[in-house]
């Protein structure tokens, strides 16, 4: 084999070999739950309206026992995504409608309200800072912004509830659940570009060993990233 | 020592062919791509199968996930790959009462990608194999540096980034097992014991094709899912993982038996094949790294064999070995890890040292200090390696009253690990070092272990490692040790060996930008890490504290620099050996090694006839030294193989002529 052959062979083995790569890269890489853009728009110190539900279990694809937050888009769709790119320095309004049921808390704290505005949220439109999880259905999640100091219990649907919702998601305003209300702030205009991870932090992954596993930190169920945008 | 210097004693049947080797006409020979077909359809049916017996099992339908399937189909995968390559003809064709013919040498390319009992092949496809998964596992590395520029703009999700940090540990252990011992132990032990062969060729080659096997299945994790757990694999997360955990535990199981069987080649193979003459106390240093190396594959790997066996067995027909709640225990499978994984962590440092060691003389123009120390210090490691394992386990339920003794030692295996280092020194000390490319890497690999071994000791202290467990600290301090020592001196004994290996020589000026970059930005890259492991960052997490930033930042831009190191390596590499090879000449070292005595290319069966080993290979400067050995013809004595020889055959120092 002459020279220029094999160096013909040597880069169509790089080609083909980077070609390779790149595509397994991307597709490992790239699949994710859709963004929702609630930045698009916005008028400068306009709050922004976020509503979620958790659902006891998804219903549907590849985990579908799995816990799982939802989004509704600014169009009014429920989605299947964690995912929001929220504006810069902005008053967020959060409303969680959660369906799954709750239980004790192994660590107390995280039955706090911590990072919201006026360090309190609403549980079915009473104003509360703290739950104790050792009375009645007890905490089913929380909604935990570790960077941002933002965490809120949510209130677990009771066990004998009769009108529980037993479909796949999203549930339907009709099922059992309680409405948790709370506000925060995005970060000022430093933090553009800047993604925060958020999730429960109460061991809710069931079939995992305590709890700690599973959906907990999963992308798309019960864990996200929050974008600043500008 | 009592070994024939003829053919026919020494196990090589018939001059000119190796017996019971099958050889088929070249167009029905089993090749690569027969392997990979033979694997899809293993898949294939192991898939079929396990999806036949398991999914009416409760715990199958509807999750999504039969573990059964993946199992059979990784398993049978890997099978199909190994009938496919020929690796099963042979006992086959015995089973069924043939009679196979022997092999005879063939010259091509072709041969590289064939099932082939000539050990300079099978090091030669060792060497490609493992630079393939070292390149791999480093992309995964730098994905991870990636996600790590920023505490705050992320570029995977938190499983996903674990999954990264799992493949990539998972196939640098796996491929550092092999590293030294696959490409180097393979292609130099016979030539430097004087044997014509491995002693064990088919399970030589089949060793290696097992290797790659192995290293494929493992690739397949991240398409079924990944795996959360790191390299460890600890229980109970092992238990509760995704589908991607099948892969870890069958790839490793396959690979595994690949170590256990080319470690136990090559004890076999120093014990028994080594030429009239090659006393222990002449054995070469490599060859006695190797012996070490090997005699711990060959033993500790079982162990990790085992658990990995077990595991599966939960993951599939629900025992319970590692689930506590059912009766098992999860401590369990941290202890069958590491009573493999710390010894394996000798597997890794002994050929860097064995390397290391078998390069001092050539470049300090010296004999090698301490020779008998720095073997026993190898056996010596390799014997106490199997004494500290707990020190993994000091925060996983090990009886406190206990840590002191895994503290201790953990510290008395410094002292042969210092021997092996203080002979280097002292065969350093008033040398004429030639500051030659080969001798770059060797001191390296001392700067480097240096720092690694140093903070390995504080390691073994408890309460050092209660404060700095799981800490980016640590990373710091094993990243230091293999790759600070190993891989150095896997590049240097590269650079060494490959005009013997391919008969071409490396650019050396490309080779000398490929040093100081991967010398420099190596340890810029996990200098900061011990800095930043000791504030606090923990191992493993795809976040961390914003403060961090700037040390991560260093490291991760060093990263890509180190890197880019190995692109110039590669090129170097692929121009130097396959576009426009530069001939080497027979002896470019002015070595007395016994594996450079012989013409270029090397023949088929190394020695047309045994030598006689008369002295050790490292009496460099001793005018009344004999030579090295008696080969009994004049096409292999050393002036032949290129050396200047005085009147009493005595090779001469470059120096001294």
């Amino acid at each position: 084999m002459g020279k220029g052959a094999r160096l013909g062979l040597v880069l169509a083995l790089f080609v083909a070999a980077f070609g390779l790569v790149t595509y397994a890269v991307v597709a490992y890489v790239v699949p994710k739950p859709p963004v929702i853009d609630f930045a698009a728009g916005h008028s400068a110190g306009t709050p922004v309206d976020l509503h979620l539900q958790v659902v006891g279990s998804l219903g549907y694809g590849p985990h579908p026992t799995y816990v799982s937050y939802l989004t509704m888009n600014p169009s009014g769709k429920w989605v299947h995504t964690t995912r929001w790119d929220l504006p810069a320095n902005t008053q967020v309004n959060v409303t969680i409608d959660q369906y799954d049921s709750g239980s004790p808390l192994r660590n107390q704290y995280f039955g706090g309200v911590t990072g919201t505005l006026g360090g309190k949220a609403t549980l079915n439109g009473k104003s509360f800072t703290v739950l104790n999880a050792n009375n009645g259905a007890g905490v089913g999640h929380t909604f935990t912004m570790p960077a941002l100091g933002v965490s809120v219990p949510l209130w677990g649907v009771s066990s004998t509830a009769k009108n529980a919702c037993n479909q796949a998601a999203p549930c339907p305003s009709s099922a059992a659940h309680e409405v948790v209300k709370f506000s925060f702030m995005t970060p000022g205009s430093q933090s553009v570009g800047h993604t925060y991870r958020w999730q429960c932090f109460v061991p809710c992954g069931l079939a995992t060993v305590d709890g700690n596993g599973g959906p907990m930190q999963a992308i798309g169920y019960m864990g996200g990233f929050m974008t600043v945008e500008g | 020592m009592a070994i024939s210097a003829t053919a026919a004693s020494a196990g090589l049947g018939s001059p000119g062919g190796v017996p019971g080797v099958s050889s088929p006409s070249k167009g029905t020979r089993l090749n690569i791509g027969t392997g990979f077909l033979g694997a899809v359809i293993g898949y294939l049916v192991g898939h079929w199968l396990g999806n036949f017996i398991a999914s009416g099992y409760q715990a199958v339908q509807g999750s999504g996930a039969n573990n059964v399937a993946i199992v059979l189909a990784l398993a049978l995968g890997a099978l199909g790959w190994l009938t496919g390559m020929g690796v099963l003809s042979y006992p086959i064709a015995k089973l069924l009462g043939h009679d196979a013919p022997e092999e005879r040498p063939e010259a091509g390319w072709g041969r590289y990608l064939r099932f082939t009992l000539d050990h300079k092949v099978v090091g030669v496809q060792y060497m490609v194999g493992v630079l393939l998964f070292f390149f791999t596992g480093g992309l995964f590395a730098m994905a991870l540096r990636t996600e790590l520029l920023s505490p705050t703009v992320h570029l995977f999700d938190p499983n996903r980034y674990i999954e990264i940090v799992s493949e990539h540990g998972t196939i640098m252990m796996m491929m550092a097992t092999s590293l030294v011992l696959g490409p180097l132990g393979n292609f130099l032990v016979p030539l430097m014991i004087g044997s014509r062969r491995m002693a064990l060729p088919r399970v030589e080659a089949t060793s290696f094709w097992i290797f790659i096997s192995g290293l494929m299945v493992i690739l397949t994790a991240p398409a079924l899912g990944g795996f959360q757990t790191g390299w460890t694999g600890y229980a109970p997360l092992q238990t509760q993982s995704n589908l991607g955990m099948d892969s870890y535990l069958v790839g490793f199981v396959v690979i595994g038996t690949g170590m256990i069987l080319g470690g136990f080649n090559m004890v076999v193979t120093i014990i028994n094949y080594r030429a009239p003459g090659m006393r222990w106390s002449r054995l070469p240093i490599f060859a006695w790294s190797m012996l070490a190396t090997g005699s711990i594959l060959a033993t500790a790997t079982p162990v990790l064999a085992v658990g990995l066996y077990m595991g599966l067995l939960d993951r599939t027909v629900r025992t319970a070995n590692f689930v506590n709640s059912h009766g098992g225990n999860a401590f369990l499978w941290e202890n069958l890890f590491w009573f493999f994984g710390h010894p394996e962590v000798y597997i890794m440092a002994l050929p860097g040292f064995g390397i290391a060691a078998e390069l001092l003389p050539v470049f300090t123009r010296k004999p090698l200090f301490a020779y008998r120390v720095g073997a026993a210090g190898m056996i010596g490691v390799a014997l106490l390696s199997y004494f500290v394992w707990q020190h993994h386990l000091f925060q996983s339920g090990i009886n406190p009253d206990m840590r002191p003794l895994f503290m201790l030692t953990t510290e008395l295996i410094s002292i042969p690990t210092g021997f092996i280092y203080l002979v280097g020194m002292g065969t350093l000390w008033r040398a004429r070092i030639r500051l030659e490319l080969p001798m770059l890497f060797v001191l390296a690999l001392y700067f480097n272990f240096l720092i690694g071994g140093l903070t390995g000791v504080f390691l073994s202290d408890v309460p050092v490692n209660v404060t700095v467990h799981g800490s980016f600290f640590v990373l710091a301090h094993f990243h230091y040790t293999i790759m600070g020592g190993l891989v150095f001196a896997f590049f240097g004994g590269l650079y060494y060996w490959l005009p013997r290996i391919t008969g071409s020589m490396m650019n050396e000026t490309l080779g000398k930008i490929h040093f100081w970059m991967m010398f420099i930005f190596f340890n810029f890259t996990f200098f900061p890490l011990f800095i930043v492991g000791l504030l606090g960052m923990p191992r493993r997490v795809f976040e961390y504290a914003p403060r961090l930033q700037t040390l991560n930042d260093i490291a991760t831009i060093s990263s890509y620099l180190l890197g880019f190191s190995f692109v110039i390596f590669t090129i170097n590499f692929v121009w130097s050996q396959f576009i426009s090879p530069k001939p080497a000449p027979p002896n470019p070292w002015q070595s007395r090694g016994l594996e450079w005595m012989m013409p270029n290319p090397l023949p088929f069966h190394n020695f047309s006839r045994i030598p006689v080993i008369l002295s050790d290979p490292y009496r460099y400067g001793e005018p009344d030294a004999l030579p090295v050995a008696d080969f009994g013809s004049e096409e292999l004595r050393p002036e032949t193989a290129g050396m200047a020889v005085d009147a009493a055959g005595q090779p001469i120092e470059k120096g001294d002529a």
